[in-house]
């Protein structure tokens, strides 16, 4: 159970993909180091989704695309009971999804 | 490379199917087979569109099948998996073969059986297309992806929900003129937004997106016949050319993108289609657009060429792309009336354009309809195939 998220930062232009891919799509270079994604930045779109797929028993999810402050773009899952489009907001890994007794580790997002 | 003809095209009416996923792709298949009246004219391929059945129907080697069913034997067969763009890529491998010279007649069929599981089960086997550590953990879904995109999109380019129930209103009441549609009831500003019983009758799905901003889940078929330049002169009947094909892929997790509002798969899709047919979107007749969610086809009008960015919404308003303006958009009810069986979808509009350019399309007809133009969105925008059909004669 992985407690942190990954992506790549490329080794020779040094443009990081999350998710990480097999080739850096700036440059094509196929070494990376792996670094930790997350810290603060501000929502750039979200949701409340009722159609949610299975693993779920919630009514609804609210989803989020967080553009990060070192400018690396996430989806995760927004805990924030007042969600505003440009606001402030932190990450923290929590369990996000559960399939069976297995549960999976991701980004979350508090406000700041 | 050879030029491609349709010579039939044919579908199921779409629903809740009470027939087996292969009895759905041979009732069509037998459909478009009529309507080409091939004679004595062998079939030598068969392609078949499909998303989910190794899944959601427990079958494989759909191609396989199909040409048993219709005692094809020996024609070559295999089944093309591309998501939501499942169909019109189907479509593309059968025209590479007539292309290419290997073969003269090739019949694409696209089916999806999807109502035999229930919501959950639907919902999660279509947001399997996602990206599985970036987006599919965190409980993404398509109409989720829809929803971020369509707050996005609002917000930056002044669209309103009274908008997007437009787009609603305009292709629930061209369904009632196509008897293929799942969905035959028009539906009102009052009913679905404006009215105190509009919250309950039109409950949010992925907000901003409502229930009538979503299309339903359904079960259907849809079939073509793709000929050669020599079969199609033997055949009677209207003349229609693939007159051009474009594909573009874009980055798998949409949150990749430098700018999420842009659709830029469907943008490169659609200039290589065009160009492919050395025609411009001024030209472009009658439209059908991947409307699985409304803000799609208002983005995608402007995408593809029709409007310019930020102003697909005002084409609307002004009711240019209703049945009866300037440039009619879903007449067969889009995906958001019609329905979208996710593999038969991009096979489905051609058919609508086929019957639209043979002038076949009784009621819902665009008079005169000479070049039309499709967009099968797949996965999130990240595979898009776009096609323009020509009438020659």
């Amino acid at each position: 159970m992985s407690e942190v998220i990954y992506g790549g930062k490329c080794k020779s232009c040094g443009t990081v993909s999350y998710p990480r891919r097999a080739v850096c799509a700036n440059c094509r270079n196929e070494s990376f180091d792996r670094i930790e994604i997350g810290g603060e930045g501000k929502v750039l779109t979200y949701t409340d989704v009722y159609a949610l797929a299975i693993d779920y028993e919630t009514r609804y999810l609210r989803l989020a695309i967080v553009e990060l402050d070192d400018g690396i773009r996430v989806t995760g899952q927004l805990l924030d009971d007042d969600p505003k489009l440009g606001k402030r907001v932190k990450s923290t890994i929590g369990v996000v999804r559960e399939p069976g007794d297995k549960p999976i580790m991701g980004l979350q997002f508090v406000p700041v | 490379m050879k030029p491609v003809y349709i010579a039939g095209a044919g579908m199921t009416k779409f629903g809740r199917a009470e027939w087996s996923l292969i009895r759905l792709a041979s009732e069509a298949s037998r459909s478009a087979l009529h309507h080409a009246d091939l004679g004595e004219i062998p079939v030598d391929g068969v392609v078949v569109a499909n998303m989910g059945a190794a899944r959601v129907n427990k079958q494989t080697a759909l191609g396989s099948a199909l040409v048993d069913q219709l005692a094809l034997y020996p024609a070559m067969a295999e089944a093309v998996e591309n998501g939501p763009a499942s169909g019109a890529s189907a479509f593309k491998v059968g025209c590479q073969a007539i292309a290419s010279g290997m073969a003269d007649v090739v019949l694409v069929t696209g089916v999806e059986r999807m109502r035999t599981v229930n919501g959950l089960e639907g919902t999660d086997f279509v947001a399997s297309l996602s990206h599985p550590e970036a987006e599919y953990i965190y409980g993404v879904t398509l109409p989720s992806l829809a929803g971020m995109f369509a707050r996005l999109f609002m917000d930056r380019f002044g669209v309103e929900r009274k908008h997007l129930a437009m787009v609603a209103i305009k292709n629930h009441e061209n369904a009632t003129k196509n008897p293929y549609a799942h969905i035959q009831q028009t539906v009102t500003m009052e009913g679905i937004l404006t009215l105190p019983e509009a919250a309950v009758n039109n409950p949010p799905i992925a907000a901003p997106l409502h229930m009538f901003d979503c299309c339903p889940v359904s079960d259907g078929a849809a079939s073509l016949v793709l000929v050669s330049e020599d079969v199609a002169a033997k055949l009677g009947g209207p003349k229609v050319r693939v007159a051009g094909i474009g594909q573009a892929t874009d980055t798998h997790a949409v949150h990749e993108r430098e700018d999420p509002t842009d659709l830029k798969a469907v943008r490169i899709a659609s200039e290589k289609a065009f160009g492919m047919a050395g025609a411009t979107p001024s030209d472009v007749d009658v439209v059908e657009l991947h409307d699985a969610f409304t803000i799609l086809e208002i983005a995608e009008s402007e995408a593809a060429g029709f409007f310019p960015r930020g102003e697909g919404h005002l084409a609307l308003e002004r009711g240019e792309t209703a049945l009866d303006g300037k440039l009619p958009i879903n007449p067969s009810g889009g995906l958001k009336a019609k329905g979208h069986p996710v593999g038969a979808t991009g096979v489905a509009q051609l058919v609508e354009l086929v019957w639209q350019l043979r002038g076949e399309a009784d009621e819902r007809q665009v008079q005169n309809a000479k070049t039309a133009y499709a967009c099968n969105f797949g996965g999130f925008g990240n595979n898009v195939v776009a096609t323009v059909l020509r009438r020659e004669g």
